[in-house]
């Protein structure tokens, strides 16, 4: 299937039209307006503290019942196994009986699943081990199970794949791009943003500097996004 | 000439909050009823000293049912404490039941016994309702702490729709967990410690026997009981295990009878009559309408015992309080590894054991035997029984502090590494202990110290229940008053930043 | 095996179980030891005079005892006098039944340090004025009552006010520890007390003494409660009252100490309640 071009041609899935946004009297984001459509990847890039996270927690917002969220504080229940983090991307999904069951003694069938998609992460042999005993970047891939085992239409994450390397951040990305129609993504790594995304948006300031498919992208105007130095 | 730059910390902020205290507490030094007599201590102690050296483990009759109903009691009182106390505490964003708890955790152990005593006798409902009943709302209120301190954000990525029990199940429960069962496991021992003192009422526990041995003057029984009791809450890591608890609990069904005293007829005269205000007893509700037959008994307790009765435990708590703290600060690095190595951490455990261990009125009568009667002895004893519990809770928070290797050691690492650590920890505590602090300032009458307490005690002890009733009702209410003001000092200067370990 | 039930403590928690037993209680003024080792044998000894299972069970306080007894926990009760008539203004038709040959004319002992410079004499001496004062239990009628009422009647004012300060030890052997070490310069003792312990060497003569000893006094007795006959059958009370009076082993009687029992009444504490209800401890 061939992916929309830049603000494309699919239904429009998130909106913001002149948002502005004050936080205990700072300014963080000012005059926002996007459109993100059904079908279309999006990388958001800026340096730290242009307003990002707060921009992609909107986004969340515009959309809770389908996105999957992936924070970059990870959110992860450190005392429960890598299995029940993931689990818990479904919990709406199963019956209240079925989740208690699960926490206690876990069926063979989401066992089956679970594993699955944790050897596609990498992180199987730890399905039974508990998160605060995981690396960062097994931590990170834990918390991405958790969105993927959603099967949500929407992903939405805050630098996804910023504690594990350059070649497996490659292949977590394309896995996002692969299991989700829309995806929306904060990231820092320039390269990894034209790589895997026709959009990217820039941001600075909290304010949209850049919004451009990525085959039509100068290199001054993805300089523009960060500050001179 | 510009003004020298101030300095604008939050160590500045706790520095201050710490004057404010230690002044308050010259203040109330400047009330309070603090005297020494020349006494010659000599022959007694010496008598307690032998005692001491010489335990009697044969002496005390039924020593082995007095071990076991002491743990019965504590194991089946904390247990539904913990179970009603959760219950209250995921309700306890409402008000009526924040203030519920706050009532029932006023009053001390021994007034809910002696109230209990009234209408079930001296049986097993009445020890496990005295334990049971305060304990709840210690633990809702700290359990709904934990649960709202706990992180949140999981419950805040689980998917739309999720449910509530789910979401809890997963989300809200496993993070706070460790902290829910380290704060069970220390209620626990609390619990040991307050089914013992329930003896001293008369239930048959290892106070019992205790409180006989020490008024008769036969210390070496007196010694063996304490050493057991030593034991028993040193050890309790060791025999506490999660998966033997409901093996001791249905062990402690076994062996309480349940069979204990309970008529209607007791419950009506001792709500209908006994419990009644005098006045009213007689010329029933209708005397409410006729303020001459009421207002002088009213006005009576009020100015000769409440009002009189809360000045005295306010002072007393304050300078018992900030007393306490000091000796927190003296004592904490005993048993904390960032000072201590191995062998010094075992004897500073033991001591603090041993000091969090005698019961306060024990403590209050030996140092009486030395100083003579005033407030003095109840100030000693209250701020060592404090002050070790706090050290031993401070100690074990320090461990989890992460020093780089090359920190300053001794007195500058205490000063500039560790002190400024743990001092919000710190200070929290110590708020807490101020509640129970005044808690137990009632069972220190034997001093001569006119607290709530002692009034209280003397009204039971007279039978006046209507009486003691009213005064309880005061005591929770000033406690009520203390647990606001506490609590808003801890959050202007946002004690709870960590506050994980900020438990009684 | 009776001898047996007494000694376990679980009895004290599982009276109803034995509802045909009859069990009665006593004040804890003083030894406990004692207390159990003396009532052990009256039990005993009832057991075997009345044909029917009898058991003691100590208590902790003069208020529990009472209270226990209002209760129906026990049926019988050694008392003091203060005790008796709280016990008794709770239960309708109890009776005081008897009473040791030496209660009829009790005392208590003004005890002081030495230091105090306070010598024995027929007054309390003015000298009182400002020292510090300790009672027994709150509740007791030599080491609280009595004491109280002859310190109001002599100096016409309250005991807090008199003194410097006022304690309440919890008992007698402990009022005398205090006073003997010099805690509390002056204390209030039951003489019985004061006397065991002087033959048995425990009081240090060279620093604590007598300094009076106050007028008698009506004391401890037994009390029953009025419905006893209804589950024992009729004359029950009165059987209960003959085995008290006709009690004439020496051993029994030495471990009150008392040199035999007589009759007692309620008019005869008439005396105590006017007292109580003039200091206030009863309304």
């Amino acid at each position: 299937m061939s992916p929309p071009v830049a603000n494309g041609t699919g239904q429009p899935l998130l909106q913001l039209s002149q948002h502005s946004l004050a936080y205990q009297g700072q300014t963080v984001l000012t005059d926002v307006t996007l459109t993100i459509a059904t079908g279309e990847k999006v990388a958001l890039i800026g340096e730290s503290g242009a307003g990002k996270s707060t921009l992609l927690k909107l986004l969340r917002s515009q959309q809770p019942q389908q996105s999957a969220y992936c924070p970059q504080h990870l959110g992860l229940v450190q005392p429960l196994s890598v299995f029940h983090n993931i689990y818990m991307g479904r919990l709406n999904r199963y019956s209240c009986w079925h989740n208690l069951r699960n926490l206690i003694y876990p069926t063979a069938e989401r066992m089956a699943e679970i594993g699955a998609l944790a050897a596609e992460l990498g992180i199987a042999g730890h399905l039974r081990h508990s998160v605060d005993r995981l690396s960062g970047g097994q931590q990170q891939r834990t918390a991405l199970g958790r969105a993927l085992y959603q099967q949500s239409p929407l992903f939405i994450g805050d630098e996804p794949v910023s504690s594990v390397d350059e070649y497996q951040a490659d292949a977590l990305l394309a896995l996002i791009n692969q299991r989700h129609s829309t995806v929306v993504v904060a990231l820092h790594d320039q390269q990894l943003a034209l790589k895997h995304y026709q959009r990217v948006i820039g941001l600075r300031a909290g304010r949209v500097v850049l919004d451009a498919p990525t085959d039509r992208l100068s290199s001054t105007e993805l300089a523009a996004v960060y500050p001179q130095s | 000439m510009t003004a020298p730059a101030r300095f604008d910390t939050t160590a500045g902020r706790y520095r201050r909050l710490s004057l404010g205290l230690a002044l308050t507490a010259l203040l109330a030094l400047t009330l309070a009823d603090i005297d020494w007599v020349n006494s010659s201590p000599w022959f007694e102690l010496g008598r307690i000293g032998w005692g001491m050296l010489t335990p009697d483990f044969f002496g005390v009759e039924s020593l082995a049912s007095a071990v076991a109903n002491t743990l019965a009691f504590a194991l089946l009182g904390v247990a539904v404490a913990n179970v009603t106390g959760f219950i209250f505490a995921l309700l306890f964003r409402w008000r009526l039941v924040q203030l519920f708890c706050a009532l029932i955790r006023a009053v001390h152990e021994l007034f809910w016994a002696l109230l209990f005593l009234q209408l079930f006798g001296l049986g097993t409902l009445t020890g496990l309702l005295a334990i049971a009943i305060p304990y709840t709302g210690i633990f809702a209120r700290v359990y709904a702490e934990i649960l709202e301190e706990a992180d949140q954000r999981p419950a805040e990525l689980v998917p739309v729709g999720s449910g509530w029990l789910s979401t809890f199940a997963y989300a809200r429960i496993p993070p706070a967990f460790a902290h829910l069962k380290n704060y069970a496991l220390y209620r626990l021992e609390c619990g040991i410690r307050s089914s013992a003192v329930l003896g001293f009422i008369g239930l048959p526990t290892l106070g019992f026997h205790l409180e006989t041995s020490f008024s008769q003057g036969l210390y070496s029984q007196a010694a063996a009981l304490l050493y057991l009791f030593f034991a028993l809450i040193a050890s309790i890591r060791l025999w506490v295990r999660p998966w033997l608890i409901p093996l001791y609990l249905a062990m402690a069904l076994y062996w309480l009878p349940f069979d204990g005293y309970w008529s209607v007829a007791t419950l009506q005269q001792f709500l209908g009559y006994d419990i009644v205000p005098a006045p009213l007893r007689d010329a029933g509700v209708q005397a409410l309408a006729e303020p001459r037959l009421w207002w002088p008994w009213l006005q009576n307790l009020l100015l000769q015992q409440a009002l009189p009765g809360i000045v005295n435990t306010l002072v007393l708590s304050i300078i018992a309080m900030v007393a306490c703290g000091i000796l927190t600060l003296l004592l904490f690095p005993l048993v904390s590894t960032l000072f201590m190595p191995r062998q010094g951490r075992s004897t500073g455990h033991l001591l603090l054991v041993v000091l969090r261990s005698i019961p306060e009125l024990i403590l209050a009568f030996i140092i009486l035997l030395v100083t003579g009667p005033s407030m003095l002895p109840a100030i000693i004893a209250l701020a060592l029984h404090n002050g070790a519990i706090i050290a031993h809770l401070i100690g074990r928070y320090s461990d989890a502090l992460l020093l780089r290797d090359d920190a300053s050691r001794g007195i500058n690492r205490y000063l500039f590494e560790v002190l400024p650590r743990i001092y919000p920890q710190f200070l929290a505590f110590l708020l807490y202990r101020w509640e129970v602090i005044m808690r137990e300032t009632a069972i220190l009458g034997i001093l001569g110290i006119h607290t709530l307490g002692f009034f209280i005690d003397s009204a039971f002890e007279e039978l006046r229940f209507d009486r003691a009733l009213l005064l309880i009702l005061m005591t929770a209410l000033v406690n009520m008053a203390l647990d606001q003001l506490a609590r808003a000092l801890r959050r202007r200067l946002q004690l709870d930043a960590n506050p994980q370990q900020a438990r009684y | 095996m009776k001898k047996l039930a007494f000694l376990a403590l679980g009895c004290l928690l599982s009276l109803s179980a034995h509802a045909a037993t009859f069990t009665f209680t006593a004040i804890p003024d003083q030894d406990e030891t004692l207390l159990r080792e003396r009532f052990g044998k009256i039990a005993n000894y009832l057991s075997q005079e009345l044909g029917i299972d009898v058991a003691y069970v100590p208590v902790k306080s003069y208020a529990a005892a009472i209270t226990a007894f209002r209760n129906n926990q026990v049926q019988l009760a050694w008392f003091g006098g203060l005790s008796g008539v709280q016990a008794r203004m709770r239960v309708p038709n109890s009776e005081a039944i008897a009473q040791g040959y030496e209660d009829q004319f009790f005392k208590s002992y003004f005890i002081a340090h030495h230091s105090t410079g306070l010598v024995p004499g027929d007054t309390l001496s003015s000298e009182l004025q400002g020292k510090t004062f300790t009672f027994g239990s709150k509740g007791s009628t030599s080491g609280r009552l009595m004491p109280e009422f002859y310190l109001r009647q002599q100096f016409d004012q309250a005991p807090e006010t008199l003194f410097e300060r006022v304690g309440f030890s919890g008992d007698h052997s402990r009022t005398i520890a205090l006073v003997q070490s010099g805690a509390y310069q002056v204390g209030a003792v039951n003489y019985a007390v004061w006397e065991r312990e002087l033959a048995a060497g425990n009081i240090d003569t060279s620093s604590v003494s007598v300094i009076w000893e106050t007028p008698t006094y009506p004391d401890y007795q037994w009390s029953i409660r009025g419905d006893v006959d209804a589950t024992w059958g009729e004359g029950f009370k009165a059987r209960v009252k003959q085995a008290l009076l006709s009690m004439d082993d020496p051993e029994l009687l030495a471990s009150f100490p008392r040199q035999s029992f007589v009759e007692a009444s309620n008019d005869d504490f008439a005396p105590v309640a006017k007292v109580a209800r003039s200091i206030g401890l009863i309304d």
